[in-house]
């Protein structure tokens, strides 16, 4: 490894850079401008919204806000802010590593995802601009006007990116921890980041080959699309959703992690359960795989595929429920501090558990062909993906901010912000169920008059919603030139990156450690304690 | 002999709980099936929402950190309790697997006495033929009371019709057939929607549902029968090709769209794809309503969707074609 490009500081040391911390940063950096386009794009959708008809944009610009709003949001932020941001931060740190396994492999990644950056902004302002939906389903994909070939080679981008990440990252946590890190010592935000990476590898070629084929029949004239010529275009849905499904939990599987190491450090207590909870991503990272048909229920598939998918989707619930169980059960007896990330991740159960529980409706076959591609659609993912998801990547990066800043967030703006978030999202999504219920479609840029003032209410808690996380983003920002200095361990707490400084030097660690314990040994009884009274004599 | 006792217990608790799933409203009417098994649902999960909320707030404040305490208590796990928490949802889960099959199972036995129709949709818009041979176009006319089932396909891009006050709804794809059936137990009129993105016209693509007092709706079958048959064939082909929406690739001015213009079009010598010469002929054009992929003019992509029309029907078209000069 050249020492000078690591080391160097300026622009040169951050574009050249091998080192996986500022790789981190550089991909919150990304992932975080991407969210702010997403979040402005949805201020003129939710605007449009206020009343039937038109009122800012046509029909035709509010679908390309649409698209590249999901997909920004999805492939952009939620994805990367956790297999990029947290994965780079995390992994070596927690492992007792200097690096990952193949630094170099790991810059390009980043640069193949800032390429696939560049796609989307282009696929935004260019003459063919993408209309059809994050999921660009032919044939409309096919038959649209929009420039296809840019979605397909920002997928390609992204995948290439994801995959080398996935080896990389794989590798590193198989054979690089530290003398004594046994897998029974992991941090769960490491296996976490495991299943996601598992999930990764499986699951993008496929994504790859589906966008691939789409890109042929569009361009090259192929028919594997098209139904008038054998083709069918069905075939596009399964091959998507069976990769997109399980990018959800690409997104959870890091997430729980994160909030299983910020509940144990504030309750000051042992994470309850640590071997169902490594069973559960386990197990969830496997049965992600099973379920993508939920999102087919009412497109025509065979009537056992739909039952036997119904009961795996509702299936995943076990395990998500154990985590919740036993993050309660963490807490309790704890001595529990609410610094900011903890009030995140506390604020994150409560609404994961709604997210959770609709998502068993759509998992539930006779109850989706009510709610398939209503609003209770979109209330569910942004309920899991904007609310729960968004609040666990904040509480993340608020918790370990001292390690790749140095410095500490300001933690009045960050609860305060928290209040407005949950208000916000709560009167933005919530309305939304019942819209569905009532039987309104999503993806829809006028509505029935009838619909006028529920509507509007979604529309006042979005504008609430975006200003919290706009005060988010001031606070990470301003945070990192005008925030205290951070000690060491500001948390007190007894995983293995808090032994390291902050912010963590370039190699990490001088000498590679020797683990003795697990991460979440708080209380633990002295084994061999001089028993009472025997130290006055 | 204590473990066995507990066997027992479960398995009576599971029976009586799968009892209670596949229970319930046994009239055919998937819309009520989905009622209750929406209401179970809902208090099933709300219960748990709202115990691991209490949960979440009492310990937030019971055992918030006081002033110099040190860490918590030392409680690796439990494996009592946590079985416990993973058999009890695997219960819940199950209970609403079993339901949600039984209700999906009538959502897919059609009734023997169903009213069948036949749905198409379109960029933007819903054909609907019915088996008097009437059409509409973005109305769904049905006699309460009576099972309805649709059949239901699409012309150029996915779709999907859906009746929320049926709690119902598929996919319409170009090349296939799928299928829905509800129940209109009264009369009234309710709102279909598009479900599947499907460009500008997206949220504009909406039908009514009139579900008619059987007296009502034989009334208005018959009279529209009548409309159509007092046609003259050559009326009854200009309306049976505006009602396809043949005009949405074939213009009548001679200009070329996705496909060959009407104007003129019977008696024309064609050049076709593979190089033969055709004229266009009674028996071309109704072989190219039929089989339309079979004889595609030179210059066109094979696209258009095959008709099944009635003869009468077919001669009508021809007979109006005639007149395009």
């Amino acid at each position: 490894m050249n020492q000078e490009t690591v080391k160097g500081s300026g622009l040169k040391g951050w574009i050249f850079t091998t080192d996986h911390k500022r790789i981190a940063v550089l991909y919150l950096i990304t992932s975080l401008v991407v969210f702010t386009l997403g979040l402005l794009l949805a201020l003129v959708m939710k605007a449009e919204q206020w009343s039937p008809g038109k009122d800012i944009i046509d029909a035709k610009l509010y679908n390309v806000f649409f698209t590249i709003h999901g997909a920004g949001m999805i492939l952009w932020w939620m994805i990367p802010v956790y297999t990029g941001f947290f994965a780079n931060l995390l992994v070596p740190l927690m492992i007792g590593a200097r690096d990952v396994a193949f630094p170099r492999l790991n810059a390009l990644s980043f640069w193949f995802f800032a390429g696939a950056t560049v796609m989307a902004v282009l696929a935004l302002v260019t003459p063919g601009r993408l209309d059809i939906g994050w999921t660009g389903y032919p044939p409309y994909s096919i038959k649209s006007d929009a420039n296809t070939s840019l979605y397909v080679f920002a997928v390609h981008l992204l995948g290439a990116s994801a995959l080398a990440s996935a080896v990389n990252f794989l590798t590193t946590i198989i054979t690089m921890r530290a003398p004594g890190m046994t897998w029974g010592r992991l941090n769960l935000a490491v296996w976490g980041i495991l299943g996601a990476f598992i999930i990764q590898l499986f699951g993008i070629p496929v994504l790859a080959g589906a966008v691939t084929l789409l890109l042929f029949d569009k361009y090259l004239g192929t028919n594997f699309y098209n139904a008038a010529m054998g083709g069918s275009s069905m075939l596009y849905q399964h091959l998507f959703w069976f990769y997109a499904h399980p990018a959800v939990y690409v997104i959870a599987l890091p997430a729980f992690g994160i909030v299983s190491e910020i509940i144990s450090t504030f309750s000051r207590k042992k994470i309850y359960g640590y071997t169902s909870m490594v069973i559960a991503i386990m197990a969830i990272t496997f049965l992600g795989f099973d379920v993508w048909i939920h999102h087919l229920f009412t497109k025509g598939v065979e009537d056992w595929a739909r039952i036997v998918q119904s009961l795996l989707t509702i299936l995943i619930g076990v395990p998500t429920g154990i985590k919740v169980f036993n993050w309660l059960a963490t807490m309790h007896k704890g001595s529990i501090e609410f610094k900011a990330p903890m009030l995140y991740a506390v604020g994150f159960i409560t609404l994961f558990v709604i997210g959770g529980a609709t998502g068993i409706a759509n998992g539930l076959l006779a109850i989706d062909l009510h709610v398939h591609d209503t609003l209770w659609v979109v209330a569910h993912f942004h309920n899991v993906l904007s609310m729960a998801m968004t609040l666990v990547a904040f509480a993340g990066i608020y918790f370990w901010y001292p390690k790749f800043t140095g410095r500490m967030y300001s933690e009045g703006l960050a609860k305060v912000a928290f209040w407005i978030i949950l208000v916000g999202s709560l009167l933005a999504f919530v309305p939304f169920y019942k819209l569905g219920l009532l039987g309104m479609p999503r993806r829809y840029w006028s509505y029935p008059a009838e619909f006028t003032d529920t509507y509007r209410l979604t529309v006042i808690g979005g504008y609430i919603l975006v200003l919290g996380f706009l005060l988010t983003l001031v606070n990470i920002i301003r945070s990192a030139f005008a925030g205290e200095k951070a000690a060491a361990n500001p948390w007190g707490a007894k995983s293995l990156e808090w032994t390291l400084p902050s912010p963590v030097p370039v190699y990490n660690f001088e000498k590679i450690p020797v683990i003795t314990a697990g991460p979440y040994e708080y209380g633990r009884p002295e084994e061999k304690a001089v028993p009472e009274g025997a130290q006055a004599v | 002999m204590k473990k066995g006792f507990w066997i027992l217990v479960s398995v009576v608790l599971l029976f009586c709980l799968f009892s209670l799933a596949i229970a319930g409203d046994r009239a055919v009417d998937p819309a009520k099936s989905w009622d209750n098994h929406y209401n179970l649902y809902f208090i099933l999960v709300a219960g748990i929402w709202l115990l691991v909320t209490v949960l979440l707030v009492y310990f937030s404040l019971r055992y918030r950190r006081k002033k110099g305490q040190g860490d918590g208590a030392y409680i690796p796990g439990n494996t009592l309790l946590e079985i416990i928490w993973t058999v009890v949802p695997l219960i819940i889960v199950t209970l609403l697997g079993v339901q949600t099959w039984a209700v999906y199972k009538e959502y897919r036995h059609v009734p023997k006495d169903a009213y069948e129709v036949n749905v198409e949709g379109f960029m933007w818009g819903w054909n609907v033929t019915y088996p008097e041979g009437i059409k509409t176009i973005n109305e769904l006319r049905v006699p309460a009371g009576r099972p309805v089932k649709v059949n239901l396909t699409s012309k150029d891009v996915l779709h999907a019709f859906f009746i929320p006050e049926y709690r119902v709804q598929e996919e319409a794809i170009p090349e296939r057939t799928t299928f829905f059936w509800f129940k209109p137990s009264r009369a009234g009129e309710y709102r279909a929607y598009c479900t599947e993105f499907c460009g500008n016209g997206h949220s504009l693509m909406l039908a009514k549902v009139v579900a008619m007092e059987k007296d009502g709706f034989d009334a208005w079958v018959a009279q529209q029968k009548g409309a159509v048959a007092k046609l003259l064939p050559v009326d009854r082909g200009k309306k049976l090709v505006e009602d396809l929406g043949c005009l949405g690739c074939h213009t009548l001015t001679g200009e070329k769209s996705a496909g060959p213009s009407l104007k003129g079009v019977y008696g024309r010598e064609t050049m076709l794809a593979d190089g033969r010469k055709v004229v266009a002929d009674d028996e071309y054009i109704e072989h190219a309503l039929e089989t339309p992929n079979r004889d595609v003019v030179k210059g066109y992509t094979p696209t258009m969707p095959p008709y099944k029309l009635p003869i009468e029907d077919e001669h009508a078209i021809v007979e109006y074609l005639k007149t395009l000069k």
